[in-house]
């Protein structure tokens, strides 16, 4: 049933199948297509054996979802790297979806160009795995979110059939933008195969400002950092996550971008601003220096395997951020955030969250004191439910779901509300 | 059963119900030619009006169909079979604006320009600028997912709509946001041209204004060599805030009306913004001035003041309405290309154009490859009306052919939805039409849009693709 050519577990042995487990399900079988038609006679088979898939790419974001109610197959994207369509000139990208997001930067930066994903684990997460998880970056600020830079996309449906939308210029509003729908639907409407994205010039100076503070200058910090003539591509405001721009004490994270002239300007004006809040020592990284502590943040954003923590993302607006932030470590003393001045996100991380005797669920203060909160990863055993309170336009993505997968093949149970 | 004219008023009262032929004229068209009266129409005040109206007309079997001001070029407001068309004339407000997180709330009726307006004093502005954006709404750009110059850098509207409240085809009020979990029904929604729901407030993001600003034009021999000139900038890896061509026809047409001082006699001129940091506006002008001038640019000139970039881009946003002047009648075609195919692709045009013994002129936005050849004609000629409907065909084939696509801002609307078919299959159309089905399984909102109608005819309506050309005193209604 399964295309020529597809490796199915025959030739995997157990344990590898371990490695795809999703709360107490692993799956029976593992498939990993060489191209779309692949993938979609992948689905189609799935669907008539009755089976439920979940895609996986680099896994590093699975853990953003809740744990499947049915799991038999699991869809591997691993192999679907190619580089379809590269034009430089163009600014313009089409990738296969199973490409890792450190191979596709190193493939625009042979041109000086770059997709500003802001993932975590860039070396193991896909692309295709970071627009299905709906990520989202601190740079999103300063260049908009990866459903903004996405320009066309290949998606193999339940039914077994390939849809296309988009294409490969930069502004289309041909027929609706489909795009948009597979972006963070988690893969319950489809395992997406081919990305097009519209790609940016890199900056030719990138500078990664760390500055520390004592508690005493906190309000002052913030307030000087959000009031920057220049603003940087990124302000976090980081309380624990000792191993994000390694230190010990809370500290401002600023990351400047542009020509030499903007990110020099940049810098005095930051290293001026700082100053007049008190907080005396700003260190300074450039260039691969500053995009491995930039990486070692959004790293901070996922649990590596194995980690128990509870992390959770709750969406507002900047200005409130790093009192959110603030609320938060004032109601769990364990909690360490990350405030981002310049998006409004909040992201709360509690290390063995199920501790505590009889005290209330982690995610259960944070969506008390934050309002919506997803969950960004958990342990295995963890019960908090990915998603929180359902929207209230939960009836048109169930109805949704039901159109493009009746039968609930795709990753059924993970979404909102039980989709 | 009460006819649903008299149930409208009923529920509504007169001061939101029309019904008069002589009031509903003003709804039975857009900037397309095709007309046709609606039964109803409202002007209602909130989006509690608009749903009273959506359950009578669900019940009385009568299409909906929103307009904002009209301006769309591919009769996305034409009601075609006729029942209520909703105006967002009434609802034009600027509802909230939170200057330190950027952010606006607005009805759908607010005029694009006016929001900018409204907000520069505060630094910031609303960065989606279509041409007609004097007159047409933020609802209606939401519908079509409208671009605009500026949209090389900032993007199009789609990357500036936070979260819309709309109305169902039950009626019913529902609020999206594109931080909530769930579908991203929000970006679903904009560009669906009123085929989903009907859209009654919108949450925009705004930007900050740029410390600074410079305009430049260059000329040219001709569009291919201007056309090279921009695929050479983009090439580099240098994105400016817009890089727009007009060709001599246009240029001079433009001058003739606004004399912004575009040189009158090249073959082609490059509008150039670049807008940033200062830092970087004098050495980001001298890199572009040197890219132009290596692939053929006669000369480079940067405007002087604010007045004088004012005065160069209202002339470029007033291009197609001062082709009045030496048109009897013209059609605008969109469409968008790989930024590399440029030059190849408006040799293709200039040699369709020669087939069909049609003049033709270009004024689009370069940068983007979006594609906007505007065909001359006489409407009172039959063969000319014919070749026109031909030409445009061609020239959406060729877009195709290159690798791109057949509405880069436009939309779809009543006219290219037979076109749909040639770029997409029908299996990609399927994936469409099922989130159709869920919105609105009656063909209830906007019918006869977007999709083709069933038999594939490959033709661009031959009734609807040729319009008059409007009196440049409009001109902002029709610029592309």
């Amino acid at each position: 049933v399964i295309a020529k050519g597809t490796r199915t577990t025959r030739a995997r042995k157990k344990v590898s199948l371990d490695a795809y487990a999703l709360g107490a399900l692993t799956p029976a079988r593992f498939v990993e297509p060489a191209d779309a038609a692949e993938t979609a006679a992948a689905l189609r088979a799935a669907k008539d054996a009755g089976e439920a898939v979940v895609v996986f790419g680099g896994g590093t974001l699975q853990r953003a979802a809740n744990a499947p109610s049915r799991y038999d197959v699991v869809l591997s994207t691993k192999r679907l790297t190619a580089v379809h369509d590269y034009d430089p000139r163009d600014l313009t990208a089409g990738v296969g979806a199973g490409m890792t997001v450190a191979e596709l930067q190193r493939t625009l930066a042979q041109h000086r160009q770059f997709l500003p994903l802001d993932v975590p684990f860039a070396q193991q997460a896909t692309v295709g795995g970071t627009l299905a998880a709906g990520w989202t970056g601190p740079r999103r600020a300063a260049y908009g979110r990866p459903r903004d830079l996405l320009i066309g996309a290949t998606v193999a449906l339940a039914n077994g059939t390939l849809a296309t939308s988009g294409g490969m210029v930069v502004k289309n509003v041909t027929g609706y933008d489909m795009g948009k729908l597979y972006v963070g639907s988690h893969g319950t409407l489809g395992a997406i195969v081919r990305t097009n994205f519209k790609v940016l010039p890199a900056p030719a100076v990138r500078r990664l400002a760390i500055a520390p503070f004592d508690e005493e200058l906190r309000e002052r910090a913030v307030a000087h950092a959000n009031g920057l003539a220049l603003e940087p591509v990124a302000v976090l405001l980081i309380d624990g996550f000792r191993e994000a721009a390694p230190a010990a004490r809370p500290r401002l994270v600023a990351l400047l971008e542009g020509s030499e002239a903007v990110v020099d300007r940049g810098t005095r004006e930051l290293r001026s601003a700082l100053g007049a809040a008190g907080i005396a020592e700003t260190r300074l990284l450039d260039g691969d220096d500053a995009a491995r502590a930039f990486q070692s943040v959004l790293d901070a954003y996922a649990a590596r395997d194995g980690e128990t923590s509870l992390t959770l993302l709750a969406r507002g607006l900047p200005s409130e951020a790093a009192a959110r932030a603030q609320r938060v470590r004032a109601a769990i003393r364990r909690a360490e955030t990350i405030a981002d001045l310049r998006t409004g996100d909040v992201v709360v991380r509690v290390r063995e969250p199920a501790g505590d005797d009889g005290a209330p669920a982690v995610d259960t203060v944070v969506r008390d004191l934050l309002g919506r909160a997803s969950v960004l990863s958990s342990g295995p055993a963890s019960r908090a439910d990915a998603w929180g309170e359902a929207p209230a336009t939960l009836s048109p993505m169930r109805e949704l779901k039901a159109q493009f997968d009746p039968q609930g093949v795709l990753a059924p149970g993970r979404f909102v509300g039980g989709i | 059963v009460q006819p649903f004219a008299a149930r409208l008023h009923d529920a509504l009262g007169p001061e939101i119900v029309r019904t008069d032929p002589e009031d509903l004229a003003v709804y039975a068209f857009d900037a397309y030619s095709e007309d046709r009266l609606p039964s109803a129409a409202i002007v209602p005040r909130d989006a509690r009006e608009v749903g009273i109206a959506v359950r009578i007309a669900r019940e009385c079997e009568e299409p909906v169909v929103p307009r904002g001001a009209g301006t769309g070029l591919c009769g996305g407001a034409v009601p075609s079979r006729g029942g209520l068309v909703v105006s967002f004339a009434r609802m034009n407000r600027l509802l909230e604006f939170d200057e330190r997180n950027r952010r606006a709330r607005v009805q759908p009726g607010l005029i694009n320009l006016d929001l900018s307006t409204a907000i520069a004093s505060h630094g910031v502005f609303y960065a989606p600028d279509p041409s007609s954006q004097k007159i047409s709404t933020i609802g209606g750009n939401v519908g079509t997912n409208a671009g605009g110059p500026h949209c090389l850098s900032y993007g199009t509207t789609t990357n500036h709509v936070l979260g819309l409240e709309y109305v169902d085809t039950a009626g019913e009020i529902h609020r999206t946001s594109i931080d909530d979990p769930g579908y991203d029904l929000t970006g679903v929604l904009v560009g669906s041209e009123g085929t989903l729901g009907i859209v009654t407030e919108i949450e925009v993001k705004l930007l900050k204004l740029p410390d600074a600003v410079r305009v430049c034009v260059a000329a040219f021999a001709d569009v291919e060599t201007a056309s090279e000139a921009v695929s050479a900038i983009i090439g580099a890896g240098i994105v400016p805030t817009a890089l727009e061509i007009m060709d001599a026809l246009i240029t001079r047409a433009v001058e003739a009306h606004y004399h912004a001082g575009y040189p009158e006699n090249a073959g082609a001129v490059l509008l150039v913004e670049i807008a940033g940091a200062q830092d970087d506006a004098a050495a980001g002008e001298a890199m572009l001035a040197k890219i132009a001038r290596e692939h053929g640019a006669l000369s480079w000139r940067a405007a002087r003041d604010r007045a004088e970039r004012d005065a160069l881009w209202a002339a470029r946003k007033g291009a197609a309405g001062a082709m009045g002047r030496i048109a009897p009648n013209y059609y605008i075609q969109d469409a968008c290309v790989p930024r590399t195919k440029l030059p190849q692709v408006m040799h293709r045009i200039d040699a369709i154009a020669r087939d069909f013994a049609l003049p033709v002129g270009n004024v689009f936005h370069a940068g983007d490859g979006n594609l906007h050849p505007l065909l001359i004609f006489d409407r009172r000629d039959k063969r000319q009306v014919r070749a026109v409907v031909d030409a445009g065909t061609e020239i959406l084939r060729t877009c195709i052919e290159m690798g791109g696509t057949i509405s880069g801002e436009h939309g779809i609307g009543y006219e290219k939805r037979e076109t749909l078919s040639l770029v997409f299959t029908p299996d990609d159309l399927a994936a469409m039409a099922n989130v159709r089905e869920v919105f609105d399984p009656m063909r209830a909102f906007n019918p006869d849009k977007i999709f083709p109608s069933g038999a594939i005819c490959g033709e661009v309506g031959v009734r609807g693709g040729v319009r008059d050309a409007a009196p440049a005193q409009a001109e902002a209604a029709v610029t592309p």
